[in-house]
Protein backbone atom coordinates (compact mmCIF):
# COMPACT_ATOMS: atom_id res chain seq x y z
CA UNK A 1 0.00 0.00 0.00
CA UNK A 2 1.06 3.63 -0.34
CA UNK A 3 0.21 6.87 1.35
CA UNK A 4 -1.33 9.74 -0.55
CA UNK A 5 -3.61 12.72 -0.40
CA UNK A 6 -6.94 13.02 -2.15
CA UNK A 7 -6.72 16.08 -4.37
CA UNK A 8 -9.84 15.73 -6.46
CA UNK A 9 -12.65 13.67 -7.83
CA UNK A 10 -13.48 12.41 -11.28
CA UNK A 11 -16.95 12.27 -12.75
CA UNK A 12 -17.62 10.20 -15.82
CA UNK A 13 -20.96 9.29 -17.32
CA UNK A 14 -19.73 6.83 -19.86
CA UNK A 15 -17.49 4.21 -18.44
CA UNK A 16 -16.95 0.51 -18.13
CA UNK A 17 -19.95 -1.31 -16.73
CA UNK A 18 -17.96 -2.61 -13.79
CA UNK A 19 -17.20 0.95 -12.79
CA UNK A 20 -20.79 2.15 -12.68
CA UNK A 21 -21.65 3.48 -9.28
CA UNK A 22 -18.03 3.71 -8.28
CA UNK A 23 -16.60 6.94 -7.01
CA UNK A 24 -13.27 7.85 -8.52
CA UNK A 25 -10.83 10.09 -6.71
CA UNK A 26 -7.49 11.55 -7.71
CA UNK A 27 -4.74 10.69 -5.26
CA UNK A 28 -1.35 12.29 -5.11
CA UNK A 29 1.08 9.80 -3.61
CA UNK A 30 3.39 11.02 -0.92
CA UNK A 31 5.60 7.98 -0.63
CA UNK A 32 5.92 5.77 -3.65
CA UNK A 33 7.16 2.27 -4.00
CA UNK A 34 8.06 0.79 -7.36
CA UNK A 35 5.37 2.57 -9.31
CA UNK A 36 4.57 1.18 -12.70
CA UNK A 37 4.37 4.73 -13.95
CA UNK A 38 6.05 7.36 -11.83
CA UNK A 39 3.48 10.06 -12.33
CA UNK A 40 2.38 12.75 -9.97
CA UNK A 41 -1.05 11.32 -9.32
CA UNK A 42 -3.21 8.29 -9.75
CA UNK A 43 -6.94 7.62 -9.91
CA UNK A 44 -8.35 5.25 -7.33
CA UNK A 45 -11.77 3.81 -6.59
CA UNK A 46 -13.23 5.00 -3.32
CA UNK A 47 -15.53 2.71 -1.40
CA UNK A 48 -15.26 4.23 2.05
CA UNK A 49 -16.22 7.83 1.34
CA UNK A 50 -13.23 10.12 1.39
CA UNK A 51 -13.18 13.88 1.00
CA UNK A 52 -10.78 16.04 -0.92
CA UNK A 53 -7.78 16.93 1.21
CA UNK A 54 -7.71 13.80 3.30
CA UNK A 55 -4.67 11.60 3.63
CA UNK A 56 -5.39 8.04 2.62
CA UNK A 57 -3.82 4.63 2.22
CA UNK A 58 -4.18 3.26 -1.30
CA UNK A 59 -4.03 -0.41 -2.16
CA UNK A 60 -2.61 -1.25 -5.59
CA UNK A 61 -2.87 -4.09 -8.02
CA UNK A 62 -4.93 -7.24 -7.93
CA UNK A 63 -5.80 -7.05 -4.21
CA UNK A 64 -7.39 -3.67 -4.82
CA UNK A 65 -9.54 -5.12 -7.55
CA UNK A 66 -10.63 -8.21 -5.70
CA UNK A 67 -11.54 -6.34 -2.56
CA UNK A 68 -14.13 -4.31 -4.39
CA UNK A 69 -16.35 -7.05 -5.66
CA UNK A 70 -16.94 -10.62 -6.57
CA UNK A 71 -15.65 -10.61 -10.08
CA UNK A 72 -12.04 -10.42 -11.08
CA UNK A 73 -12.70 -8.86 -14.45
CA UNK A 74 -12.91 -5.27 -13.39
CA UNK A 75 -10.66 -2.58 -14.80
CA UNK A 76 -9.50 -1.48 -11.37
CA UNK A 77 -5.95 -1.33 -10.09
CA UNK A 78 -6.11 1.11 -7.21
CA UNK A 79 -8.52 1.41 -4.32
CA UNK A 80 -8.66 3.67 -1.28
CA UNK A 81 -8.22 1.41 1.71
CA UNK A 82 -8.14 3.67 4.74
CA UNK A 83 -8.24 7.27 5.87
CA UNK A 84 -5.12 8.22 7.80
CA UNK A 85 -5.60 9.68 11.26
CA UNK A 86 -1.99 9.91 12.29
CA UNK A 87 1.47 8.88 11.18
CA UNK A 88 4.26 8.33 13.65
CA UNK A 89 7.86 8.05 12.55
CA UNK A 90 10.51 6.52 14.74
CA UNK A 91 13.45 8.61 15.84
CA UNK A 92 16.02 6.18 14.49
CA UNK A 93 14.70 5.93 11.00
CA UNK A 94 18.09 6.95 9.71
CA UNK A 95 19.50 9.74 7.68
CA UNK A 96 17.53 8.95 4.58
CA UNK A 97 14.93 11.64 3.97
CA UNK A 98 11.38 10.86 3.10
CA UNK A 99 10.52 11.36 -0.54
CA UNK A 100 7.52 13.28 -1.67
CA UNK A 101 6.22 13.45 -5.19
CA UNK A 102 6.90 16.91 -6.60
CA UNK A 103 8.06 18.07 -3.22
CA UNK A 104 4.50 17.83 -1.95
CA UNK A 105 4.62 17.34 1.81
CA UNK A 106 1.52 15.90 3.47
CA UNK A 107 0.05 17.69 6.43
CA UNK A 108 1.12 14.95 8.81
CA UNK A 109 4.76 15.18 7.76
CA UNK A 110 5.57 18.29 9.72
CA UNK A 111 4.32 16.89 13.00
CA UNK A 112 5.84 13.52 12.37
CA UNK A 113 9.24 14.99 11.67
CA UNK A 114 9.09 17.07 14.81
CA UNK A 115 8.15 14.09 16.93
CA UNK A 116 10.85 11.99 15.34
CA UNK A 117 13.69 14.37 16.25
CA UNK A 118 12.54 16.17 19.38
CA UNK A 119 15.96 17.46 20.37
CA UNK A 120 16.76 19.31 17.23
CA UNK A 121 13.43 20.72 16.17
CA UNK A 122 11.12 20.98 19.15
CA UNK A 123 13.17 23.70 20.79
CA UNK A 124 12.86 26.03 17.85
CA UNK A 125 10.92 29.17 18.74
CA UNK A 126 9.68 29.66 15.22
CA UNK A 127 5.97 28.90 14.88
CA UNK A 128 4.90 26.76 11.97
CA UNK A 129 4.35 28.91 8.95
CA UNK A 130 2.47 26.42 6.90
CA UNK A 131 -0.29 25.62 9.34
CA UNK A 132 -2.79 27.63 7.36
CA UNK A 133 -2.60 25.49 4.29
CA UNK A 134 -4.70 22.40 4.19
CA UNK B 1 9.44 -10.33 -0.95
CA UNK B 2 11.37 -7.17 -0.40
CA UNK B 3 13.58 -6.21 2.49
CA UNK B 4 13.07 -3.08 4.48
CA UNK B 5 13.08 -1.50 7.87
CA UNK B 6 10.14 -0.47 10.00
CA UNK B 7 10.28 3.27 10.53
CA UNK B 8 6.87 4.13 11.90
CA UNK B 9 3.19 3.45 12.25
CA UNK B 10 0.01 4.59 10.57
CA UNK B 11 -3.24 5.03 12.44
CA UNK B 12 -6.49 4.88 10.54
CA UNK B 13 -9.91 4.64 12.12
CA UNK B 14 -11.91 4.48 8.96
CA UNK B 15 -10.86 1.74 6.64
CA UNK B 16 -12.15 -1.03 4.48
CA UNK B 17 -14.23 -3.55 6.37
CA UNK B 18 -12.76 -6.93 7.30
CA UNK B 19 -9.44 -5.37 8.17
CA UNK B 20 -10.26 -3.73 11.46
CA UNK B 21 -7.82 -4.31 14.25
CA UNK B 22 -4.81 -4.82 12.05
CA UNK B 23 -1.73 -2.71 12.60
CA UNK B 24 -0.32 -0.67 9.76
CA UNK B 25 3.37 0.20 9.69
CA UNK B 26 5.63 2.21 7.45
CA UNK B 27 8.51 0.26 5.95
CA UNK B 28 11.47 1.96 4.29
CA UNK B 29 12.54 -0.22 1.40
CA UNK B 30 16.23 -1.04 1.34
CA UNK B 31 18.30 0.48 -1.47
CA UNK B 32 15.46 2.68 -2.59
CA UNK B 33 14.05 5.95 -1.39
CA UNK B 34 10.65 4.47 -1.03
CA UNK B 35 8.37 3.94 1.91
CA UNK B 36 5.45 1.56 1.76
CA UNK B 37 2.57 0.86 4.10
CA UNK B 38 2.31 -2.75 5.21
CA UNK B 39 0.22 -4.83 7.55
CA UNK B 40 2.02 -6.06 10.62
CA UNK B 41 0.81 -9.26 12.26
CA UNK B 42 4.15 -10.17 13.83
CA UNK B 43 4.47 -7.18 16.16
CA UNK B 44 7.55 -5.77 14.49
CA UNK B 45 9.22 -3.08 16.53
CA UNK B 46 10.48 0.14 15.02
CA UNK B 47 13.92 -0.20 13.52
CA UNK B 48 13.43 -3.89 12.87
CA UNK B 49 14.58 -5.30 9.56
CA UNK B 50 11.73 -7.17 7.93
CA UNK B 51 10.77 -8.95 4.75
CA UNK B 52 7.55 -7.69 3.26
CA UNK B 53 5.39 -9.81 1.00
CA UNK B 54 3.96 -7.62 -1.72
CA UNK B 55 1.31 -8.16 -4.34
CA UNK B 56 -1.38 -10.77 -4.43
CA UNK B 57 0.41 -13.12 -2.08
CA UNK B 58 0.49 -10.63 0.75
CA UNK B 59 -3.06 -11.30 1.86
CA UNK B 60 -2.12 -14.87 2.70
CA UNK B 61 -0.19 -13.44 5.61
CA UNK B 62 -3.38 -12.05 7.10
CA UNK B 63 -5.56 -15.02 6.34
CA UNK B 64 -4.55 -18.29 4.79
CA UNK B 65 -6.66 -20.13 2.34
CA UNK B 66 -8.35 -19.58 -0.96
CA UNK B 67 -11.25 -17.59 0.45
CA UNK B 68 -9.24 -14.52 1.34
CA UNK B 69 -9.55 -12.66 -1.90
CA UNK B 70 -11.76 -9.99 -0.44
CA UNK B 71 -8.92 -8.70 1.74
CA UNK B 72 -7.59 -5.38 0.59
CA UNK B 73 -3.93 -6.02 1.24
CA UNK B 74 -1.00 -5.78 -1.15
CA UNK B 75 1.79 -5.62 1.42
CA UNK B 76 2.26 -7.47 4.69
CA UNK B 77 5.24 -8.23 6.88
CA UNK B 78 6.04 -11.92 6.52
CA UNK B 79 9.44 -12.26 8.17
CA UNK B 80 11.26 -10.55 11.01
CA UNK B 81 14.95 -10.74 10.10
CA UNK B 82 17.27 -11.73 12.94
CA UNK B 83 20.49 -11.68 10.93
CA UNK B 84 21.89 -12.41 7.54
CA UNK B 85 25.14 -13.15 5.79
CA UNK B 86 26.10 -11.53 2.57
Amino acid sequence: MILGRVIGEVWATRKHAALSGRKLVIVRPTLWYAPAVDCGHLVAVDSIGVDVGQEVVVCLGAPARRSLGEGVNQPIEAAVMAIVDRVELSADRGQRPLTFVDGHAPNWAENAEREAVPNSVAGGPEPSQGSGQQ
Amino acid sequence: MIRGRVIGSVWATRKVAKLDGQRLVLVAVDRADRVIVAYDTLDAREGQTVLVAVGSGARNVLKAGPDNRELCCDAAIAVLVDGQES
